[in-house]
């Protein structure tokens, strides 16, 4: 899986192209701290190229919103789709994530 | 690889000859080496002179029994007057007995017998003879034993017999006794060397872990330091084991402090704590020498470093910054109450950022804590700055056609009165600046919501067909007065999407309304479009000034207007691609550019499509 990351601004935006499932939802956890852990926790996870997440994905979101919530935050979450959404709705987890709409919104919710 | 060298140093002198746990061994090994050659020395001695003198004994009471015996057999035989026999007797005794000499004397000394045949100088005995023979005497000279006998031949005379002999020196001489003496203590020697080897195998180590625990009692508590070499044997690998376990359990105790001194902060500050670690400002408390007491979550964060790291370390390891640590100090041990605030740029190299550290003092009776509050800033200085350009962009921007209405109104007002041509010339220019400063007001207040998520989508049915129409009647005269070769070209059939349609059709109208202003005349325009499954595209190619890779994604960006000749010879907000591209984005869709300076561009407008219609 690819996985892309831009900054706008201070912030990083991390798009992952791709179902965030089995090997490479632990690829993509790694990439995601280091780039976390290099903008100072200025991160924006932008989903809109991600189509499904499958269990392994939902457990590496977890372990990252934890990792984000020690310095007080929460892992934010842009442009899921609907299938995601829901997923992460059932699962009960949604309410760990913030949710914006897009990339410009959740960039600029760290002003 | 651990190398073998000296648990304590020493001087050199000292360790020029003896290795280390050496000079135990040696001055053990040098006393009994010494006791034992003289014990040995004195014992030979004495041996020897007890020998000497039994034997010396010996001799004089053999050559007394000798002398008797020959007398007795000599007055005998001179009796008899056989004297031949005598002589042969005394000659085989002198033989027989190792004599130095034997001899039969006359008074008046002449030797009638002798065991050396050629000392006899009287052949033929006289039949008497007088004088009065010597008397018994024994003398012993050195280890001379000599015997004087007296003889009574019967109506001959009176003569003596002389025997004298040399005590043997036993079973040694003094030669064998040296020798024996110096093969004996050569031997000794080796034997001792022998014994020195093994004891100082042995001993090495012990002397080494003595050292070390000299070492130790004067203080020395590197482990590298009283560690012995593991060559020296059971003695060494055991003492290296005892330091190695006395540095774990040192280790643990640390670590159980460490961690009872945590928990304990854990636990003292209970919800307290808890929601300092909520607060997404970094939160810090160091006392007076600067030892981190307490460290929150996004302090971690912000720092860089594991939190458990931080806690309890020194925070000069972690802050470099003089201008931020010399507040800290002072908050925490001076007099001051006042808070300082010090924004910090962090290096490119660690990440780069701005973090801006509120410094204060806590006040405790026993002692002086300084709390840091440490604020990622970096963002809000990145809009400020952005802000900032915008708004200089945007003065810029609205001054030139302000200045060309106050110009042309002045015009108007000055000359145009008395001359209508003037006038409405002033008018027109007036009314195209006009427009063109609603058309800029315009873009800005659409960039504005757009950032500001107030930016409303109508939905509408898009017909493309229609726009694509619609814009090649707006732009035809354009191209044809610029002698542009603008072409259309499009599949018999366009699909309809929901969406913004004005939106949408500025986005276009932006996209080749550029193409047709930055391209010279003579030029192409293609604007063609395609469908698939999925989404729409339109391909807007022209033979224009082009644009370089490294601005291919800033001419998106708000103001930003190309480093190109042609490029500033045109007006123009900058305001277009960035609102196009916002627009098509909200869309869900994408604008992306493919260019090379002076060959041309291809801006490539996609739009998903949300809903097909015939």
């Amino acid at each position: 899986m690819k996985v892309l990351a831009q900054q706008y601004g201070a912030v990083a935006v991390i798009k992952p192209d791709g179902p965030l499932a089995a090997t490479d939802a632990e690829d993509f956890k790694e990439q995601f701290l280091q780039v976390l852990r290099e903008n100072l926790g200025r991160v924006v996870l932008d989903a809109s190229s991600v189509p499904v997440v499958d269990s392994k994905g939902l457990e590496t979101l977890v372990e990252l919103t934890n990792e984000i919530a020690q310095s007080g935050q929460a892992l934010k979450l842009c442009a899921a789709n609907r299938t995601v959404r829901e997923v992460l709705e059932l699962t009960g987890i949604s309410a760990q994530f913030e949710h914006f709409e897009d990339v410009n919104s959740a960039v600029r919710s760290f002003l | 690889m651990r190398t073998e060298r000296p648990v304590v140093k020493k001087p050199a002198s000292r360790q020029r000859l003896l290795m280390r746990g050496e000079r135990l061994v040696a001055f053990v090994g040098i006393m009994v080496a010494g006791v034992f050659l003289s014990a040995m020395a004195g014992s030979l001695w004495w041996a020897l002179q007890a020998q000497r003198r039994v034997s010396q004994a010996a001799n004089v009471e053999k050559v007394r029994v000798i002398g008797e015996s020959l007398a007795r057999t000599a007055e005998t035989l001179l009796t008899a007057n056989e004297v031949s026999t005598l002589r042969a007797v005394i000659a085989e005794a002198g033989v027989k007995y190792n004599l130095d000499s034997c001899r039969i004397v006359l008074p008046n000394g002449q030797v009638i017998a002798d065991a050396d045949p050629l000392r006899i100088n009287l052949l033929k005995v006289p039949s008497r003879w007088s004088g009065a023979a010597e008397t018994y005497a024994e003398s012993s000279a050195g280890k001379k034993t000599s015997v004087r006998c007296p003889l009574v031949i019967q109506r001959r005379g009176q003569a003596h017999l002389e025997i004298s002999a040399t005590t043997a020196s036993g079973l040694l001489t003094d030669l064998e006794a040296q020798s024996g003496l110096g093969v004996i203590g050569a031997l000794s020697l080796i034997a001792l060397l022998l014994v020195y080897r093994h004891c100082r195998v042995r001993l090495r180590a012990i002397g080494a872990v003595r050292q070390a625990l000299l070492a130790a009692s004067a203080g020395e508590k590197a482990l590298g330091a009283l560690e012995v070499s593991p060559k020296f044997g059971p003695e060494a690998a055991a003492w290296n084991r005892i330091l190695t376990e006395k540095k774990e359990l040192t280790e643990q105790i640390v670590l159980a402090r460490a961690k009872e001194s945590l928990q304990s902060g854990h636990a003292a500050s209970g919800e307290v704590g808890a929601a300092c670690d909520a607060l997404p400002h970094g939160l810090i408390l160091v006392d007076a020498n600067k030892r981190v007491k307490y460290v929150n979550g996004a302090a971690a964060v912000l720092l860089q470093a594991q939190r458990d790291k931080i806690m309890g370390a020194d925070l000069t390891e972690f802050i470099h910054d003089e201008r931020i640590l010399e507040p800290i100090q002072r908050a925490a041990a001076g007099p001051t109450h006042k808070r300082t605030i010090i924004e910090h740029e962090r290096d490119a190299s660690a990440g780069g950022g701005v973090l801006r550290y509120v410094i204060r003092p806590v006040r405790r009776e026993d002692s002086g804590v300084a709390m840091i509050i440490i604020e990622d800033i970096t963002q809000q200085r990145v809009a400020e700055k952005a802000r900032n350009e915008f708004l200089a962009q945007a003065a810029h921007e609205l001054r030139t056609p302000l200045s060309n209405i106050r110009l042309y109104v002045e015009t108007a007002l000055e000359e145009g009165l008395n001359d209508p041509a003037t006038q409405a010339k002033c008018f027109n220019v007036i009314n195209e600046e006009s427009g063109r400063l609603e058309r800029i007001v315009s873009d800005i207040l659409s960039v504005s919501e757009v950032e500001a998520g107030a930016f409303d989508l109508k939905n509408d049915d898009v017909r493309f067909q229609e726009i694509l129409s619609q814009l090649q009647a707006d732009y035809g005269p354009q191209a044809k007065e610029k002698r542009i070769e603008f072409t259309f070209q499009s599949p018999p059939k366009l699909p309809v999407m929901h969406g913004d349609r004005d939106k949408i059709t500025l986005a276009l109208h932006n996209l080749i309304g550029n193409a047709l202003k930055y391209t010279p005349e003579g030029g192409q325009v293609t604007v063609s479009a395609s469908v698939d499954q999925s989404q729409i595209a339109f391909d807007v190619t022209d033979t224009g000034i082009g644009v370089s890779s490294e601005e291919t994604e800033k001419i998106f960006e708000k103001f930003y207007r190309a480093h190109n000749g042609r490029a500033a010879c045109e007006t123009g907000s900058g305001l277009g691609l960035a609102l196009a591209r916002e627009v098509v984005r909200l869309h869900g869709g994408d604008i992306t550019v493919q260019s090379e300076p002076n060959q041309g561009s291809t801006f490539t407008l996609t739009l998903p499509i949300i809903q097909e219609a015939a």
